[in-house]
């Protein structure tokens, strides 16, 4: 996955010259640490990414699709997509580069917006942040500055809220990941914490005038249907199963832990050896000195004492920042909602009583 | 070997014996001798077959000839080339020197080899005149014989000290050892022979030297044939004639030697023809008496292709012998002792056993005798197959049974014959009327050899032929020979031999389901009607009573350990089979066989598994699952049921055994009719590990540490899941499969249906001698077992449930309902009591909820979690820089995962307070607090599942419950 990722970045460089330049103006102009400041999303391309969900992805299969707009000022506009075509076992050799230029090229034939400005994926239960992500991520934003990337709920969606976000990645972690160093030491320097990773774009969703006369005539035509899915109180179902997944992470962040002690323990016992061989070396010397003979020569200690290969720390960071913090916002957000919504029926069994 | 020719023996070789005979001579070895013997007309005879010591030797005298050949010339180069080709013929027949000896002419010529050269490098002038290459060969070859005579200094020497000796030696020697080797026939005759041909040889040897240029051609064809031989087989004559150096004198002193002798040998030499053909007209003459003298009228028949059959036959005793005891006796004794030999006829020995009988029974020998020649004959039939793994033929193996009846009913008629193993051959009485006879032999062995043998019969019959069927037929017989003796050695054996024949006995009852004593079970006797005599006599009949009386014999009186196993191990299997489930259970308690068994022998251990098996199954008779899962866990457990009962070979481990051990294990197969189905036998364990596990598992539903019952129905139980397409169920493991998941519903008519139909009663229960009971017992437990899976799994949407209820559903009486309940809340399985007067049970929740429970999962795996990272803090403290430092390693990282739950606080009314300045242990403890905190809120998000209705009690009582629930998780 993530190196269809990468093809995609690649290809997107290329295509994207004429954005690059307006983006860079924009950059100045910002403030800085982030080139957008807001997203701006076309109903259309909200609608699209649904429809691509509901017909194609299904359970922990995710969906995936490329954005299309432009950047006007510091919002980054996205005036429609086209997902990915589903990825099957036969065709191996499909070209997913050539497919995508293709598309923009048809695109741009029928005067829509053909500029490659991120990607959108679904996710199952909020379990999203993955090194896959990461890294396509990485490289679209090293492509093309201003891309994000959308990621759609579509379990909160049905329970009667959209859940749409953006994220792009923090300017400290696009300067680590172009290392590729994800030492500790190196983490520590680029002072990334998980807090630090992922940015939320605010979405304001636009429709064009003519769209909102419509909606406005449709509804006086059709009676309002009864949004149920928001009053639902039945969803322990949705609370255990995110409960589930995020005690999975605490285990996978317990043993990376574990892993990390471990490297710990033996730096320090080889630091410790290496101590005590230089002292006896040192003290050695000092006695051939008095006695007039030549000091010992000079060894190599990285040879005697290999270093350990210390573990690469980025994906406990993803684990246990970005993931668990966004479980814990999930879990948050639903119990707030849950809770005000038992407390409404609380007081509506009163009143009828 | 044969009486024949050792009568011929004098008279050795004549005409009568030519034809293939001669074929068969070699070559090499006839020194002579063979002439004088001939007539004319054999005389070009073809000789096809050599030795292969002959063609060896041959190779090497014709390259010593050449050699010489090549001395006489002074060609030194050819002389080399042939002394190495001599060399590596003498390695190539090494082994038959080795066996042999050094030969003497090979001697001889190393050692005239290593003069002449010597000769040769003396003499200065002739070196000087020989060419370039001679002298060069000349050294070489010098050289190399020293170093290769070396190895046969000793023998060299020996021959330079009496060269013509060891030649005279050397060649009677050859002559003799071909003519012992040329007439394998006549082997046993060897002394005489070989001292006939000494004689014989002297003659050849003094007439060829002599006669050989002088001698007219009427003088026979046998001195041209002689010239011949001699010409090929050592340093030829005429070569010698012409000899000048070296070997003249050996040469001369030889044909001095027999020179004076010349004459009269010669004379001899015809006079001893004269006297072979007076002998062969003798012989003539004599045969046809011999053949009237044949007793048993068998004709003399000429040998034919070598068939020892015939030609023994004739052997009985000379017409006119008194038959009597010693010479039955003795004659049996020389049968005897050709068993074993190489090349005995195993066959024709049992028909001459038998022939032998016959006379001893027409001759009144006497009983004893008869028993003597029976016990043998019975031996050569079990001797008849030489491999271990064969098994007996179907006519010898009615022979055998036939024999071993016919000895039994000797020994039954003539109490006065004692047969024993003790008994010895000099002690034996087998005529003396006067005292008891004893004859040596155990018939107990014979007995228990045959029962080996019906074993192997029967393991090596298609067990699906009807060949098998007519075999099994055999077993009555088997049977009633067993007993037969049994009978006979209670009267008169040991208590050891009693004790044998006692698990001959029970290893042919235990694994037969006594119908008829079922059948009187069944029908309960009528009235006290019945006599005494009438039971004692239904008794004798039953085999529980046989397998006690048998079994308890041989505990009390068995001394070896293996006897008594087999016989427990029996007797449980006999009760198991029954259903006789608490005496085959204390049995094998109190027998502790399980601590050893696995020091026994494997057939032992096969037997102990075969009764384990059959115990598990008796358990699951009775309605016992779980005993029966026990009994069946370790057999069925290791998926290699085949195999441990001893049924079958698995396939898989074909490559990790060699052939030799497959051999092993075959033999140790168990005949098909004793078989256990291995199919019914998995089931039994599927279906008792499904009326464990399901209720099981429904109970434990939630639980992270739950372990498993039973590997091998999970292991059904995921195959079923993982099947993209579930149809109805075919196989007995899917019908299982299907069951229990209709049971984890707790619908118990689904499960019901799974585990009871047509296929399965086909498939398996029918298999059971009392069915219908099974089946009755099989549907309780099902329904017991749903209502148990039911409660467990349903209980927590319930406030309260009418047993009345629940004893509709499950179509069971209220009282069994009550008693389950009763024993579930007992055994504090089901969180609930009863209420009397409403027949309802109540609910009392206190068991957490799906989500309370993973809150308390997670609040203890966050802890381990905290734990670990404070370590990692613990191990920096400021020396080592890292990734967690001041951020993760701080208590409140942990609590910054627990965030999204701290705004359930107000629910409490103490809001936490969370300051940087806590330690970090003051932290921990108040993450836990926290993650109880958790688990309250869940309990009161749990509620609005069921409905609106049921919220405001929810809201009610769960802050207050909860709370009580979150301070026992603190604590």
């Amino acid at each position: 996955m993530a190196s269809r990722k990468e093809g995609t970045g690649s290809s997107a460089a290329s295509s994207s010259s004429t954005t690059g330049a307006a983006g860079k103006g924009k950059g100045k102009g910002g403030s800085g640490d982030s080139a957008v400041k807001q997203v701006q999303i076309d109903g259309l391309v909200v609608l699209k990414i649904i429809k691509h969900y509901q017909e194609e992805g299904q359970g922990t299969e995710v969906v995936q699709g490329v954005l299309l707009g432009l950047v006007v000022e510091d919002r980054l506009e996205i005036t429609n997509c086209f997902p990915f075509p589903q990825h099957t076992e036969d065709d191996a050799d499909f070209d997913e580069v050539q497919y995508q230029m293709e598309m923009m090229r048809s695109l741009r034939h029928v005067n829509i917006d053909h500029l490659h400005v991120g990607w959108y994926q679904s996710t199952y239960y909020g379990s999203f942040v993955t090194r896959a992500l990461l890294d396509s991520q990485f490289s679209y934003q090293h492509a093309i500055e201003e891309s994000v990337v959308l990621i759609y709920d579509p379990i909160k969606t049905a329970q009667g809220s959209l859940s749409l976000k953006a994220y792009r990645l923090t300017p400290k972690l696009m300067e680590v990941c172009k290392e590729k160093d994800f030492s500790p030491e190196a983490l520590k320097k680029g002072n990334i914490t998980f807090e630090h990773m992922f940015e939320e774009v605010p979405i304001v969703i636009k429709n064009s005038h003519l769209i909102n006369v419509l909606m406005w005539e449709l509804e006086k035509k059709s009676a309002v249907a009864d949004k149920h899915e928001l009053l639902s109180l039945a969803s322990s179902n949705h609370l255990g199963k995110t409960l589930q997944l995020l005690m999975d992470r605490v285990d996978e962040m317990s043993q990376d832990i574990v892993k990390y002690n471990t490297y710990m323990r033996n730096t320090s016992k080889q630091q410790q050896q290496k101590h005590q061989y230089q002292q006896r070396r040192q003290q050695e010397n000092m006695q051939r000195q008095s006695r007039g003979e030549p000091p010992l020569p000079e060894e190599d200690l990285s040879k005697l004492f290999k270093p350990h290969q210390p573990p690469a720390r980025m994906d406990s960071l993803l684990i246990a920042g970005s993931q668990i913090n966004t479980y814990c916002q999930n879990i948050k957000e639903f119990t707030a909602q849950n809770l005000g919504k038992l407390f409404m029926a609380q007081a509506l069994q009163e009143y009828n009583n | 070997m044969s009486r024949f020719f050792t009568t011929g023996s004098d008279s050795e070789s004549e005409s009568s014996l030519s034809g293939e005979e001669l074929v068969t001579k070699p070559v090499g070895g006839n020194y002579g001798k063979q002439p004088l013997l001939l007539s004319e007309d054999e005389e070009d005879t073809k000789r096809v077959v050599r030795s292969a010591k002959d063609k060896r030797f041959e190779e090497l005298t014709n390259l010593i000839r050449t050699i010489r050949n090549a001395m006489k010339i002074r060609d030194v180069t050819k002389c080399l080339e042939e002394f190495e080709l001599l060399g590596k013929a003498y390695g190539k027949a090494k082994s038959i020197v080795d066996k042999e000896g050094v030969p003497r002419f090979y001697i001889r010529i190393l050692a005239d080899l290593e003069d002449y050269l010597n000769e040769l490098w003396e003499d200065k002038e002739g070196k000087k005149k020989m060419n370039k290459n001679n002298a060069k060969a000349l050294s070489t070859l010098r050289q190399k014989i020293r170093k290769y005579n070396r190895d046969f200094e000793s023998h060299i020497t020996n021959y330079k000290q009496n060269p013509e000796q060891s030649a005279d030696e050397d060649a009677e020697k050859n002559e003799e050892d071909s003519e012992g080797s040329s007439d394998e026939d006549e082997d046993d005759d060897g002394v005489t022979a070989a001292a006939f041909l000494k004689k014989k040889s002297e003659v050849p040897s003094g007439e060829s030297r002599k006669f050989l240029k002088k001698e007219d051609e009427d003088e026979d064809s046998e001195d041209s044939e002689d010239s011949e031989a001699w010409d090929t087989s050592s340093t030829s004559s005429d070569s010698d004639s012409e000899e000048e150096e070296g070997k003249q004198t050996v040469l001369a002193s030889r044909f001095l030697k027999k020179a004076p002798t010349t004459e009269e040998d010669k004379k001899a030499a015809e006079k001893k023809r004269e006297d072979k053909a007076k002998k062969k007209h003798d012989r003539k003459s004599r045969r046809p008496d011999e053949e009237e003298e044949d007793n048993e009228g068998g004709e003399w028949e000429r040998v034919r292709g070598g068939v020892p059959l015939v030609k023994e036959k004739p052997k009985m005793f000379a017409k006119g012998t008194e038959i009597t005891h010693a010479v039955v006796i003795k004659k049996l004794n020389e049968i005897l002792q050709a068993r074993g030999k190489k090349g005995t006829d195993r066959a024709a020995q049992i028909e001459l056993l038998q022939l032998l009988v016959q006379i001893a029974s027409e001759n009144n020998l006497g009983e004893g005798v008869i028993v003597k020649i029976k016990f043998n004959i019975i031996a050569s039939l079990y001797d008849y197959n030489p491999n271990l793994a064969t098994y007996m033929k179907p006519e010898m193996w009615q022979k055998c049974l036939d024999c071993i009846n016919e000895l039994m009913d000797i020994l039954f008629a003539n109490p006065n014959i004692f047969v024993g193993e003790n008994i010895l051959e000099e002690s034996e009485n087998l005529h003396n009327a006067d005292q008891p006879l004893r004859v040596r032999g155990c018939i107990l062995t014979l007995v228990e050899r045959m029962d080996e043998e019906f074993t192997k019969i029967m393991q090596n019959t298609d067990p699906h032929s009807q060949e098998y069927v007519e075999h099994l037929k055999d077993e009555a017989q088997v049977c009633a020979i067993i007993e037969r003796v049994q009978r006979y050695l209670e009267e008169k054996g040991t208590t050891e031999e009693i004790c044998r024949v006692y698990l001959r006995r029970i290893l042919h009852t235990y694994y037969k389901f006594d119908y008829k004593a079922h059948q009187r079970q069944l029908t309960p006797p009528e009235g006290s009607s019945k006599s005494e005599q009438d039971q004692a006599e239904n008794e004798g009949e039953d085999s529980a009573v046989l397998m006690e009386r048998l079994c308890k014999y041989i505990y009390a009186k068995d001394r070896t350990d293996r006897i008594r196993t087999c016989a427990i191990l029996c007797h449980i299997y006999h009760h198991a089979l029954h259903s006789r489930w608490y005496q085959a259970r204390d049995l094998m308690l109190m027998s502790h066989l399980q601590d050893n068994i696995q020091h026994a022998d494997p057939p032992v251990q096969i037997l102990y598994n075969r009764t384990m098996v059959q115990l598990g199954i008796c358990a699951f008779r009775q309605g016992l699952t779980k005993d029966a899962h026990n009994a069946l866990l370790d057999i069925q457990s290791s998926g290699r049921a085949k195999e441990l009962l001893g049924q079958g070979l698995l396939l898989r481990s074909l490559q990790e055994r060699n052939q030799e051990q497959e051999k092993v294990e075959r033999r140790r197969q168990v005949p098909f009719h004793l078989h256990i189905n291995l199919e019914l036998l998995e089931c039994v364990y599927l279906v008792s590990a499904m009326l464990l596990e399901i209720p099981y598992m429904a109970a434990h539903e939630s639980d992270a540490r739950r372990r498993m019952i039973s590997k091998q129905f999970h292991h059904q139980l995921r195959v079923g899941e993982r099947q993209p397409l579930l149809g109805p169920p075919e196989s007995m493991r899917e019908h299982v499969v299907a069951a229990s998941k209709a049971m984890k519903m707790g619908d118990w008519k689904t499960c019901h249906s799974f585990i009871i139909n047509e296929k399965m009663n086909g498939k398996v229960w029918d298999l059971f001698p009392e069915a219908d009971k099974v089946r009755t017992m099989l549907v309780r437990k099902i329904q017991e077992e749903s209502l148990r899976t039911y409660l467990f799994t349903y209980s927590s949407v319930y406030d309260s449930i009418s047993m009345e209820t629940l004893s509709d559903m499950f179509e069971l009486d209220l009282p069994t309902v009550h008693s389950i309940i009763s024993k579930m809340i007992i055994n504090e399985e089901l969180m609930a009591s009863l209420d009397q007067p409403t027949q309802t049970v109540v609910m009392h929740r206190t068991e957490p909820t799906a989500q309370q429970n993973l809150a308390l999962q997670l609040a203890e795996k966050l802890g381990s979690l905290v734990e670990n990272n404070e370590r990692v803090f613990d191990h920096k403290q400021g020396t080592y820089g890292g990734y967690f430092r001041g951020e993760c390693s701080h208590p409140l990282f942990a609590l910054r995962i627990l965030a999204p739950f701290l705004p359930l606080h107000w629910l409490s009314p103490p809001p936490l307070p969370i300051s940087l300045l806590q330690t970090r242990k003051t932290a921990t403890g108040k993450m836990r607090a926290t993650c109880a905190e958790v688990a309250t809120a869940s309990s009161s998000l749990r509620r609005p599942t069921d409905g609106l209705i049921s919220v405001p009690s929810a809201l009610d009582h769960s802050p207050f419950r909860s709370n009580h629930t979150a301070l026992k998780v603190c604590h």
